[in-house]
């Protein structure tokens, strides 16, 4: 039983990082209605500019969180141009082959530049263990776990109260809709591009520092758990990004326990295939606006 | 007051306007009329820059509107009410209405100014106001699309089709609000396919067939009968 509800603490706090990976790509596909597959090696390259940092200068974690969120920011802005800006907009397909090509081209650039196997990453050592009752909580999962929870209360709070989150929202909503409302489609697009990138630092910069080291197979990794986060949690809905991470970190911290690392992938990958076939709506779902006919068809 | 010359535009190869011509005049109502099919739609997103016109211009005054884009289109005061509403069905009325100002250089409270009028203007979208816009009827979403248009402070409303799709006795209320709207002075471009109603309302009228304006004329000189049932009808003479 203690080791029941200990997991499901150590699930909750990395199915946290989870759900910003999902809540990243979910915001690129609500928006776009195009799957972002480099998002990860945007993170990627993002993790690195902090390694980067911090093996040359052995900067403080504030300056390397900073060089971590504006590496993704920078790689996430050339995916978009050669991905999205400069490819048309209802060509779905096209823009998912060349973000996997920049994917790719981004893994690669890393690699070369970064040729070790890992590299070490600053982390939250200094701080103490948590104790609460007979259940502990690391440290690095708290920070995991409260910095998602603010991220996520100020992403709402930016969609719901302020005019940009309205101007998202509509292109969300109904992308001809939002056009004939006067909202310049492009430049709404490129900033949620770049809010996702800053939120995907954020959860790659929790996730490196939890681990202490990185390798390049990060970018993979993050590609994964978000879509796979975000395939649970319902596609297009925010609200399931979260839920779906969330879900996900338990399901795993509880298999890893009781089934090893092996058992782990095995039920993550279960989780999905169940989640496809009992829920393809998602857990939370949403009445389908993502499938919703535009109106006009462009040229 | 919007001069539309020789407006070409194709979906692919297909040509659906094919050197379109006409003007909508200020303080008035113009209604461009045409079967299924004819084009109406397309010239209505091409005034609206969502679809790119092959050639030809429109000058709002002194400003050429081919090649911009929709936003600007709507910066400029040329606003649309879509063909079926196209309502954010997922925000509420009141958000709905506020994403119409967006082009607006807006001043402190003016939104909040013309918001309380529009929802003066329709006390059923006040009822409604905290509601998803996706659970109005379709009436309601109607409204709730002129609402969201009246918010840009239009120069000039293209409407297509706002009866489509509505019962008899909606359309009717639909047509009211129209014919009230042009009494206030505004200056109104309706596309119908219903052309008995709008050319009760109508000041000028435009008749398109496979992407020609084939008349063009003023309902209450011209014998219009004959013209649209030829439309219509599908009969059509070598012009
Ligand atoms: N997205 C599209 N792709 C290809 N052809 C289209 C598309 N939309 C409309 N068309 C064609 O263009 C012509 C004009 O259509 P439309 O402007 O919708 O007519 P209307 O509004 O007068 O009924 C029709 O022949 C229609 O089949
Ligand atoms: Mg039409």
């Amino acid at each position: 039983m203690i080791d029941l509800v200990q997991n499901m603490l150590d699930g909750l706090a990395i199915g946290s990082a989870y759900g910003l990976l999902a809540l990243g790509f979910t915001l690129i596909f609500g928006v776009m209605r195009r799957l972002n597959m480099a998002f990860g090696s945007s993170i990627l390259v993002g993790i690195f500019a902090g390694a980067w940092l911090h093996g040359q200068w052995a900067a403080g974690m504030i300056p390397i969180f900073a060089a971590t969120v504006a590496g993704a920011v920078v790689a996430s802005a050339y995916v978009e141009r050669m991905s999205f800006a400069w490819i048309r907009g209802d060509a779905a397909l096209a823009s998912m082959a060349s973000s996997f090509a920049i994917w790719m081209q981004l893994e690669e650039l890393v690699a070369r530049a970064f040729p070790q196997r890992s590299y070490a990453f600053p982390t939250f050592e200094a701080l103490p263990m948590l104790e609460l009752g007979p259940f502990f909580l690391r440290p690095e999962h708290a920070a995991m776990f409260l910095t998602a929870a603010v991220l996520v209360a100020a992403l709402h709070w930016l969609l719901t109260r302020t005019l940009f989150g309205l101007r998202v929202r509509t292109l969300s909503d109904s992308r001809d809709a939002a056009r004939v409302s006067g909202v310049d489609v492009g430049r709404v697009a490129v900033l949620t591009f770049g809010l996702a990138a800053a939120i995907g630092g954020v959860a790659g910069f929790l996730i490196a520092a939890t681990d202490g080291q990185i390798s390049t197979k990060l970018g993979m990794w993050a590609t994964m758990k978000g879509l796979i986060a975000m395939v649970i949690g319902g596609l297009g809905s925010l609200r399931g990004a979260l839920v779906g991470g969330l879900v996900l970190g338990v399901v795993e911290a509880q298999a890893q326990w009781y089934l090893g690392a092996s058992g782990r992938e095995i039920c993550t990958f279960a989780l999905l295939f169940a989640a496809l076939i009992l829920l393809p709506q998602g857990l939370v779902g949403r009445k389908d606006t993502l499938a919703r006919a535009e109106a006009v068809r462009r040229i | 007051m919007l001069e539309i010359r020789d407006i070409r535009t194709s979906y692919g190869k297909i040509a659906a306007l094919k050197g379109v011509s006409l003007e909508i005049r200020e303080g008035g109502l113009t209604c461009l009329l045409g079967p299924n099919g004819a084009g109406k739609t397309t010239l209505i997103w091409t005034i609206a820059g969502i679809l790119k016109a092959q050639s030809g211009s429109m000058r709002l005054g002194d400003d050429e509107l081919a090649g911009l884009k929709p936003h600007q289109i709507v910066e400029k005061g040329v606003v649309t009410v879509p063909e079926n509403r196209l309502v954010f069905p997922e925000m509420t009325v009141t958000e709905n209405l506020v994403a119409g100002a967006f082009s607006r250089r807006r001043q402190k409270g003016d939104v909040a100014e013309d918001l309380d009028a529009v929802l003066d203007r329709f006390p059923r979208l006040r009822e409604r106001a905290s509601q998803e816009a996706g659970t109005l009827s379709g009436g309601e979403q109607q409204m709730l699309a002129v609402g969201r248009a009246l918010m840009a402070r239009p120069k000039i409303l293209l409407m297509d089709e706002p009866s489509t799709g509505l019962a008899p006795i909606i359309v009717e209320e639909i047509f009211e609000i129209i014919g009230q709207l042009r009494d206030e002075g505004r200056t109104i471009f309706l596309v119908e396919q219903n052309a008995n109603l709008a050319l009760d309302y109508a000041d000028h009228f435009y008749l398109l067939e496979q992407g020609h304006v084939t008349f063009g004329g003023d309902p209450a000189t011209v014998d219009h009968d004959d013209l649209i049932a030829r439309a219509y009808l599908g009969a059509r003479k070598a012009s």
